[in-house]
């Protein structure tokens, strides 16, 4: 049995769930819905970082997993993780929706604010968050996927390339740049 | 704000799904995705459909639909084209293909003869040979019996010993008539060993004999070294025992080919009958005008008349018997070929291991020749369909990108 692919150390560690057995079960052996119980809380984050939409963002991940279910079958390890797999579809299923309530105008108008409730009420904490918030409101769609794909789905520079269909170095430089802007952003609002 | 520090705002980010939705989507990930009833699922697809069409015209769809059927009339264009022309190119094949199917040309009724039996016939042959009857030139169900290993590309003696023709057709119908008279036709191939085609020749005749037949007329041809090679027998068998008597010849060689053919001839005799009752008829009355004549002159008359009135009636009787002797005895054409002729013709190409390895090399010919006028037409419309599949993907996907732009 072979380990799961090995994942960039650092941000993923820092973001991936600690339930989340990396490397425990293979590609191959893991049930769908094994898969779908480790992937569905980032697969919606990563859908309503696209969709921008509660609604919408609930019907592209419903949308998404039954299309991964209904192709289980076609999943081929050889051409990539079942996660990226999976994020490639739940991409599709996000830009179709996108395309079917062009959302294209809506998208650079104000949206909806998805963003999980302050509950701890530490102030540091709170306008930590309002800082990367309105930071991530800079960046185009694009990026915003990146950093979705990346920090919020914790996917590898990999299995991000494999989603977007570029290269890996490719994928590793728009992601450090948008990292960078993403960063100067906070830095020039903190 | 470092790296890390990043990555962890950024995922404090991450919207949490409702967990109202969470658990309905457990459902429907426990129940496996139930789909939809069939009736929603059309009436689904077809308002997609309607929606798509409505957006924009299926324009790659109508591309590759078109371009499928080009290549579609192309092939079919380029695989019509080439047999015209391999038919064209190959003048002598029909000929050759006749040679080698054997007797062929004695399944084609030549002389007015039907070749297969009555009940094999389709149903506008059966029209026509009714139409054939009824105008006097039908004849009675021919039996055409090919031999399978029969073979008419002879040398140069047997192809003087080709199958005789059977006897010229005749017109003949007599409307209510009981009493059919059928003139009877037979020709029979044999084909012996060198070594036996002398005993065959007079088995011929034994056998001809024995049915209280003649021989009509015969012909052996003989070889460089005075051997028999082959010969022709034209015989006359009673047409009651003619079944029989081809039965026995048919055992004394190897068949080649057989053909039975009736000619109904009873109008003629019935005319010819009637004819000779009023010449009959004629002939007393002119005696009676005879015997009453007062002058001279009268009585030179009346015997010119009888004299030309017995003329008519021998003529009339000896066509009637003529025509006796041909329905009650058949004409039995026979001709005797040497099956060692054939071999040393044959050996060559079809027999043999050299024949199974030509026709082997042949077999594995036509498959390749099949095989690559299929890859003609497989390729072109696979890279066809493999261009219109990339196009139609690249398209997709770009409309797709477009919407995050």
């Amino acid at each position: 049995m072979d380990p799961a692919p090995a994942r960039s150390t650092g941000v993923n560690e820092a973001i991936v769930e600690p339930g989340v057995a990396l490397g425990v079960t293979t590609e191959e052996a893991e049930s769908f819905e094994a898969l779908y119980r480790r992937t569905f809380p980032r697969v919606y984050a990563y859908a309503a970082s696209l969709v921008r939409e509660r609604a919408a963002a609930e019907d592209v991940t419903a949308l998404a997993f039954e299309r991964a279910y209904r192709k289980r079958n076609r999943f081929r390890p050889a051409r990539g993780t079942r996660e990226a797999w999976l994020f490639g579809i739940a991409r599709n299923a996000a830009l179709d929706e996108l395309r079917k309530r062009k959302r294209r105008a809506s998208l650079e108008a104000e949206p909806e604010d998805l963003a999980t409730p302050d509950f701890d009420g530490h102030v540091d904490s709170a306008l930590r968050r309002a800082t990367v918030r309105a930071a991530l409101a800079q960046l185009d769609a694009r990026e915003r996927e990146l950093v979705a794909l990346k920090f919020m789905a914790g996917l590898s520079n990999a299995e991000i390339a494999r989603v977007l269909g570029i290269s890996e170095s490719n994928a590793g430089t728009k992601l450090h740049r948008t990292v960078n802007k993403l960063r100067e952003a906070c830095d020039e609002r903190a | 704000m470092n790296e890390r520090e990043l990555a962890l705002a950024v995922a404090a980010e991450a919207p949490a799904p409702d967990p109202d939705f969470a658990r309905q989507l457990d459902e429907r990930v426990e129940r496996g995705f139930p789909r939809d009833s069939r009736a929603a699922r059309l009436t689904l697809a077809r308002a997609r459909a309607a929606s798509t069409l409505r957006r924009r015209p299926p324009l790659a769809a109508l591309g590759a639909v078109a371009s499928v059927l080009i290549a579609l009339v192309v092939a079919v264009s380029l695989i019509g084209g080439e047999s015209t022309t391999r038919q064209a190119d190959i003048p002598g094949a029909s000929t050759a293909d006749r040679q080698s199917s054997g007797a062929i040309e004695l399944d084609s009724p030549a002389d007015g003869a039907i070749a297969n039996p009555a009940p094999a016939q389709p149903p506008a042959a059966a029209k026509r040979r009714a139409e054939a009857l009824n105008a006097g030139l039908a004849t009675q169900p021919a039996i055409t019996r090919p031999n399978p290993n029969a073979s008419t590309a002879l040398g140069d003696d047997s192809t003087q010993l080709a199958t005789p023709a059977p006897p010229p057709s005749r017109p003949g119908f007599a409307p209510g008539t009981r009493d059919r008279r059928i003139e009877r036709s037979a020709t029979l191939t044999l084909a012996a060993p060198d070594e036996r085609l002398d005993k065959v020749a007079a088995d011929i005749a034994t056998v001809t004999d024995r049915y209280r037949g003649f021989v009509l007329s015969s012909s052996l041809a003989t070889g460089d070294e005075g051997a028999t090679t082959g010969g022709n027998f034209e015989l006359r068998i009673p047409a009651a025992r003619l079944d029989a008597a081809l039965a026995d010849l048919a055992k004394l060689g190897q068949v080649r080919s057989q053909t039975t053919a009736g000619q109904d001839v009873t109008a003629a005799f019935v005319t010819a009958g009637d004819r000779l009752e009023a010449a009959q008829a004629e002939r007393a009355s002119l005696l009676t005008r005879l015997e009453n004549a007062t002058t001279d002159s009268a009585a030179t008359s009346l015997r010119l008349q009888l004299g030309a009135n017995a003329g008519e009636i021998n003529r009339l009787k000896s066509r009637i018997a003529a025509l006796r002797i041909r329905t009650n005895y058949a004409t039995v054409a026979v001709a005797l070929q040497s099956t060692d002729a054939d071999a040393a013709t044959s050996s060559s190409s079809d027999d043999g291991l050299s024949g199974a390895l030509d026709d082997a090399a042949n077999s594995l010919s036509s498959a390749l020749e099949l095989s690559i006028r299929t890859l003609g037409v497989a390729i072109p419309l696979a890279l066809i369909a493999a261009a219109i599949a990339f196009a139609t993907r690249a398209i997709r996907r770009r409309r797709r990108e477009a919407a995050l732009r």
